[in-house]
């Protein structure tokens, strides 16, 4: 966000509605990240301050049971594995076909109106869960770790904004290329993809936290425990009415509870985005948005 | 006899130039080969299988072998309370989320334009688009917890004298939940597209606009308000065509049988007439076929309706 058009012309002087919005938009942003902070809060505090105000805005005690019982609970490890697996292959995936079709849609060819409409009407028309269902199925991916990664393709819109991104950039070196007889291939991976780096890489984190978020198809297509995605071990935790058997597991620990369990497990699943976090919001409000609005 | 002939040397030439850009560009078609083979598997196949929608799946002839049964999946399932229910909240939910949530993003990016400070705006809008990236497992840990009896909210309606909501539990205030929660996710990040817009708007307008001593109220309604609405009619007709999903992911991971007379959605319908009922599979092919056809037919009259009015709609 470069321009700012409030500003010009008028610098320096804060009208009493400059104020009002201010305060507004402060006002929602807390409004927005209280549950996070209560979420950690509660994570960290003991039973006897959690039950006598759930509302916490200091923690008066701190006790790390909670993280201490989540981090030897097994399911969350082999959960964390799995998705590691699924967020690795599954951006790979991801990004080579969506390097690959972004590529080829910024050329002219016959049949290109074909395959863009192909990709467009599954955005408003699908077969929905039962044909999908019967498929992964037919695929014999039932129980398999490849029903999380194989059905994510790719994202119809991200492809289109590298698409974007590679239409905008300078023709003069892939000219160049082809002159010197470069072919097709050749030309997308030693001329477009370096130079196409900072949208890839933006990109790429898109589709990680895509695939760090599955939960889905594993809920539909893995039977097995130790193949279950950490969303999904997260979501039984967070879900299941097991509270007493939870309380009963963590009895070892003092001062854990099933809520802190709970929130400590939300807050340990977080992580991720939040040390990506800075580098997902980089690029989102200059170039790229600039390619959407084009459309 | 001359022109007929001239006419077919002409088809001949298109047809050969066509074969030569075909076989000029035999290496594209390979690198799409990946893709469209994605997409016919995993999109087109489903769409095949929809046939089910008129048929009673069996597990050992499969979706082309199953028998025909006509309507009947249909007429079933139109003698099902929980279907009505189902599409009714569906519809209910939203239309209260475009009556809601829609304005949200617009007027978010409408008053982060009239922010000055630099770092304030920035660190704003990084606050607003984080939840977009988490999940609702992750989002509806903390709902359920926050908005339960005993949690944080409750707390705080009590202290305040207002008394307890049992936001879980009652239909109504589910509802509202649902809405609330919505907009705590997606507001900041849907309100990108709109805050680009409004960038994308020719400065010297705004100059000019000041020089004439327009107030902030005039600059947004003929300045900002006409670059912004095409965007706007865009992203309704859209919505729109997406009428009858009700935003399974969060549903699902929220509700419970309490509360399903005012939200259980269609796709949560189908997701429990799927795998915890007995009607079949071709009764759950029949709810996705009605979702399907309803979304579609809305989109293409929403986007008429768009162009009957001069608008330019999607596509």
């Amino acid at each position: 966000m470069a321009k700012m058009h409030g500003s010009s012309g008028r610098k320096g002087r804060m009208t009493i509605g400059d104020v009002a919005i201010s305060a507004v938009l402060v006002l929602c942003a807390l409004t927005i990240l209280y549950p996070f902070y209560n979420a950690i809060m509660i994570s960290i505090v003991p039973m006897h301050v959690y039950v006598r105000n759930p509302a916490i805005l200091w923690p008066e005690e701190i006790v790390l049971d909670s993280y201490r019982f989540v981090l030897s609970y097994h399911a969350i490890w082999s959960g964390l594995k799995v998705t590691g697996i699924v967020t690795l292959a599954g951006t790979a995936y991801n990004m080579l076909l969506t390097v690959i079709t972004a590529y080829v849609l910024t050329k002219t060819f016959p049949g290109k109106r074909l395959v863009q409409a192909m990709m467009i009407i599954p955005l408003y028309f699908g077969g929905g869960l039962v044909p999908y269902y019967l498929l992964i199925r037919d695929l014999g991916l039932i129980d398999s770790i490849w029903s999380m990664i194989v059905p994510t393709g790719l994202n119809y819109t991200y492809m289109l904004i590298v698409m974007r991104y590679i239409e905008g950039l300078p023709r003069e070196l892939e000219e160049a290329a082809e002159i010197d007889g470069a072919g097709q291939v050749k030309k997308l991976f030693i001329i477009v993809l370096p130079m196409a780096l900072p949208i890839l890489a933006t990109y790429t984190l898109y589709y990680a936290v895509d695939r760090w978020n599955e939960w889905w198809n594993g809920m539909l297509f893995i039977k097995s425990a130790e193949k279950q995605p950490l969303q999904l071990v997260l979501r039984n935790l967070v879900q299941d009415s097991t509270d007493a058997s939870l309380d009963a597991q963590a009895n070892g620990m003092t001062e854990s509870y099933s809520d802190a369990i709970k929130m400590a497990s939300i807050v340990i699943t977080m992580v991720p985005i939040l040390v990506l976090y800075p580098f997902l919001q980089r690029y989102f409000l200059s170039d790229l948005t600039q390619g959407a609005v084009k459309g | 006899m001359e022109q007929s002939n001239d006419f077919e040397v002409r088809t001949l030439k298109i047809r050969s130039q066509t074969l030569q850009a075909i076989y000029k560009n035999r290496v594209l078609y390979l690198l799409l080969l990946p893709t469209v083979t994605f997409y016919v598997i995993f999109k087109y196949i489903p769409i095949y299988g929809l046939q089910l929608s008129f048929k009673t799946f069996s597990y050992a002839k499969g979706i082309s072998g199953s028998p025909w049964v006509g309507w009947k999946n249909f007429l079933f399932l139109f003698q099902q309370a929980a279907f009505w229910d189902a599409l009714r909240n569906t519809i209910v939910i939203s239309i209260l989320r475009l009556l809601f949530s829609f304005p949200m993003p617009i007027l978010l990016a409408l008053l982060l334009n009239e922010i000055r400070g630099k770092v304030l705006k920035r660190s704003l809008q990084v606050v607003y688009t984080f939840p977009h990236f988490l999940s609702w497992v992750v989002l509806s840990g903390i709902v359920l917890n926050l908005f339960s009896s005993t949690g944080a909210v409750n707390s705080v309606l009590m202290n305040l004298g207002i008394g307890k909501v049992n936001f879980l539990l009652n239909g109504k205030a589910f509802r509202a939940l649902l809405i609330y929660s919505g907009i705590w996710k997606e507001a900041g990040w849907s309100a990108i597209l709109y805050a680009a817009t409004i960038t994308a708007v020719d400065t010297s307008l705004f100059e000019a606009a000041l020089i004439d001593g327009a107030n902030r109220w005039q600059k947004i309604r003929y300045i900002i308000w006409p670059e912004l609405l095409p965007v706007v009619i865009t992203m309704m007709i859209v919505r729109v065509g997406y009428l009858l999903d009700g935003g399974f992911d969060q549903v699902f991971n929220l509700y419970s049988s309490a509360v399903y007379s005012t939200s259980d959605i269609l796709d949560t319908y189908i997701y429990r007439l799927t795998f915890q009922s007995n009607a079949g599979f071709g009764v759950s092919a029949a709810v996705g076929m009605f979702k399907g056809i309803t979304n579609c037919a809305l989109l293409l009259t929403a986007n008429l309706i768009a162009r009957m009015a001069g608008q330019k709609g999607i596509g």
